[in-house]
């Protein structure tokens, strides 16, 4: 097999347009998944027609629809913000795609300062909201982007301080190190502080993507899908249905990698090891995934009082304590 | 108070749910959802899959044109006025010299709007010829309203949608049958009798042929023993509903239609075990006839056995009809004779009109119907006379006039030959006597 010689840039470049094709491919089919999943879990059938069979052409069409539409800017508005805002909310989710390990070798950049870099950029999108929210001069759209941002910084610290949990047991802070360390999943060992970290990750995730129950920004039916209100056509797959797919994308291969043993084996055996490591990451990101999907149509939208509450009063208290147990349990095991 | 005690229980129920362990709640939520992943979906892809509705639908209003007289009543009783009814009265010439002129109501327009229509039913329910029915179909949107008033032609398209009547249960009283009568009658005439039971069959009948009135077929039989047609056709016969199924049914039932109007006499007269008896001496000869005139003439006099007892007149009145029962039967099998009448036996018309005006009064009919029925008995009375008097050769030609105008039986098309209202005698519209020259 002849050596094809690249340069930095060039590996750089195609590792990006993969990058660029999967988070829209993965977000249509996150989306398909999300109708149909749904749907079935509340005893409907979801999308049947487009394409022909059970509608897997659904997203695409829907897509499709977006792409044609008038793209309007209210006079209020704040022109430049208002277009920007969407670049501003998708790239770092597109960012996050960067360090997230499919396989020992399938990572686009295996970053010394990894989870580091993922709760940094994953934080950024929250500005898009809020400049969204803003130049939209739009109360609902005000409303839901101040809401939006007393949300996400509530529920990133549970998701730091889980995370943090993670890296103090790894002792590092590369996601490859983190999942060669995790033996048995992070969720199953160390037993409990792993099970409670991993719960408290999802629950703040969902919080961050302000899906159900945690969706009071976005609330479609007091505010509209608050601070995306005035957007239409393209802007609005990407601020909202690509930021959001995306979004949820990204955690669930974060929380693969963190908490459920990456590519690795469920348990350390060898006859396992034969399954390639994509496999794997591919089994427990569709776990991952359908947790998502499952508790959006079980449960109804928290209030938004109720919603802060369960954050400042109980998730980051609970990281805390998590992040005591594990700080004796580094020094003592 | 007791709102309070329920206050305080709910409010105990819920802290006892709350203790049963943080977080169980959302698991437990969690477990119904997961459960309904894996079951059996349920739902109905509509346009492709279409769901089997129930009979009793209310889908679409059909309309069977030749049963509606233009009462006007599903009109009036219309709670949106949605439906929309013209007609014109039309003279028909006498049936005969030195009768008197008939006058028949012609439908032109029945139109219901469908943009107005509420579906309460209250037409189908109240129409007593049996002219509305309620079809299934639902599919009838149109992107102009005024599409959705569908004239009488689109409303009898309706027709061939109608699912035919349910089956009566087992046990239950005749439609239109007094509920006295029916019990006297030993065995429930409706579906399960035995065709072996000829007797008692043979009882049930004068009774539907009492409260069964039409003149469409008198050259079926009257008289014919129940347990000569096979259990099936007993029962289409002895229920009046099951005339009226949808045309388009198959040709059997079409036959049987006919047949509840072959056992009839015309409507006025007739109706409670009294005036039974002597009716049918009276009566079925004078319809009889009529009958014969209608179709062709030859077997409306030869003489006939003579039932001893008003109610065993179906057994022995056996006589096979060659030709002018067939075409209403519809090429069924031999035929007993239309008539229980006595041959060469008529009532004096002045008797028959004191008779019937006694009968009335004893009813509680009021003064003008009491009248106008007994009037009706005597013009009767006086043609069974004059029948009888001379009687017709059998060659005798087919009277031409009367046959050409719609009033002239049809083997199942038409309104005379279609079922007979489900009510009893007593509500006998005289509207329907002119229309059908009683």
């Amino acid at each position: 097999m002849p050596e094809i010689a690249l340069t930095a840039w060039q590996i750089l470049l195609v590792k990006v347009l993969v990058i660029l094709t999967i988070v829209p491919v993965g977000a249509l089919a996150g989306g398909y998944a999300e109708h149909k999943v749904m749907a079935h879990l509340q005893h409907r059938l979801g999308p049947m027609y487009p394409g022909g069979f059970h509608g897997w052409a659904t997203t695409l069409a829907d897509g499709l629809k977006f792409l044609y539409k008038e793209d309007i800017v209210p006079d209020a508005a704040d022109r430049k913000v208002f277009s920007l805002a969407p670049a501003a909310i998708f790239v770092p989710v597109l960012m996050i795609y960067l360090v997230i390990p499919i396989d020992r070798n399938l990572i686009v950049e295996d970053l010394d300062v990894g989870i580091f870099y993922l709760l940094a950029v994953g934080s950024i999108s929250t500005i898009g909201v809020l400049m969204a929210g803003w130049s939209s001069a739009n109360k609902y759209a005000l409303i839901g982007a101040l809401r939006s941002a007393a949300q996400l910084i509530a529920y990133e610290l549970p998701i730091v301080l889980s995370a943090a949990v993670v890296a103090m047991y790894a002792g590092s802070l590369s996601v490859i190190d983190i999942v060669e360390k995790q033996n048995f999943p992070f969720a199953i060992w160390p037993p409990g502080i792993g099970l409670i970290a991993f719960l408290v990750f999802t629950t703040g995730a969902v919080a961050e993507m302000t899906r159900v129950p945690f969706d009071m920004p976005v609330a479609e039916s007091e505010i509209i899908t608050g601070p995306f209100t005035e957007y239409t056509g393209m802007r609005y797959i990407f601020s909202h249905m690509f930021a959001e797919m995306g979004h949820m994308v990204a955690f669930a291969g974060i929380g693969v990698t963190l908490f459920l043993g990456g590519y690795k084996p469920i348990i350390p055996w060898s006859p396992l090891e034969v399954v390639p490591g994509v496999i794997w990451f591919g089994l427990k990101f569709a776990l991952m995934i359908f947790l998502f999907l499952w508790i959006r149509p079980t449960f109804p939208r928290v209030r938004e009082d109720q919603l802060q509450k369960f954050a400042w009063k109980f998730l980051i208290p609970v990281s805390l304590v998590l992040v005591l147990a594990m700080g004796a349990w580094v020094l003592y095991v | 108070m007791a709102v309070d005690e329920r206050k305080l229980s709910d409010a105990r129920k819920l802290s006892d749910a709350r203790k049963s362990g943080f977080g169980l709640g959302l698991l437990k939520g969690m477990a119904v959802t997961l459960k309904h992943l894996f079951k059996h979906n349920t739902v109905i892809q509509y346009p492709d899959e279409k769901q089997d509705l129930p009979p009793r639908t209310r889908g679409v209003i059909a309309l069977k044109e030749e049963n509606c007289t233009v009462c006007m009543l599903c009109a009036r009783e219309c709670p949106d006025w949605c439906i929309y009814i013209d007609s014109h009265k039309e003279t028909l010439p006498p049936k005969r010299a030195g009768g008197r002129p008939r006058k028949r109501n012609v439908l032109d327009r029945f139109a219901i709007d469908y943009s107005l229509c509420m579906y309460c039913g209250i037409c189908v329910e109240v129409c007593p010829y049996d002219a509305l029915f309620w079809s299934r179909e639902f599919e009838y949107s149109e992107y102009d309203i005024r599409q959705l008033t569908h004239e009488k032609e689109r409303l009898a398209d309706w027709m061939t949608t109608v699912l035919p009547p349910p089956e009566l249960e087992q046990g239950a009283d005749l439609p239109g049958q007094p509920a006295a009568a029916a019990a006297s009658a030993t065995v429930e005439a409706t579906g399960a009798r035995p065709a072996n039971l000829t007797s008692s069959a043979v009882e049930a009948r004068p009774e539907q042929a009492a409260t069964a009135p039409r003149e469409g077929s008198f050259t079926t039989e009257p008289a014919r023993p129940a347990s000569s047609l096979p259990p099936q056709e007993q029962k289409r016969e002895t229920s009046p509903e099951d005339a009226q199924p949808a045309p388009g049914l198959d040709t059997e039932v079409k036959a049987a239609q006919g047949l509840p109007g072959a056992t009839t006499q015309p409507e006025p007269e007739v109706t409670l075990g009294a005036g039974r008896a002597a009716e049918s001496v009276t009566q079925p000869a004078d319809t009889a006839q009529v009958g014969s005139d209608a179709t062709s003439a030859p077997e409306g006099q030869p003489p006939q056995k003579t039932p001893s007892v008003a109610a065993e007149p179906a057994v022995t009145a056996a006589e096979p009809v060659s030709q002018a029962g067939l075409r209403n039967l519809g090429g069924q099998a031999p035929v007993a004779r239309p008539s229980t009448e006595p041959a060469g036996v008529a009532e004096d018309p002045e008797a028959a009109y004191r008779r019937v005006l006694q009968e009335q009064a004893s009813r509680g009919s009021s003064p003008q119907v009491a009248e106008a029925r007994a009037k009706v008995a005597r013009v009767k009375a006086e043609r069974g006379m004059a029948r009888t008097a001379t009687p017709a050769p059998a060659t005798a030609p087919v009277q031409s006039a009367p046959q050409a105008t719609p009033t002239e039986p049809e083997p199942s098309g038409a309104p005379e030959a279609q079922g007979p209202a489900p009510e009893p005698g007593p509500v006998a519209p005289t509207a329907d006597e002119d229309r059908t020259d009683g």
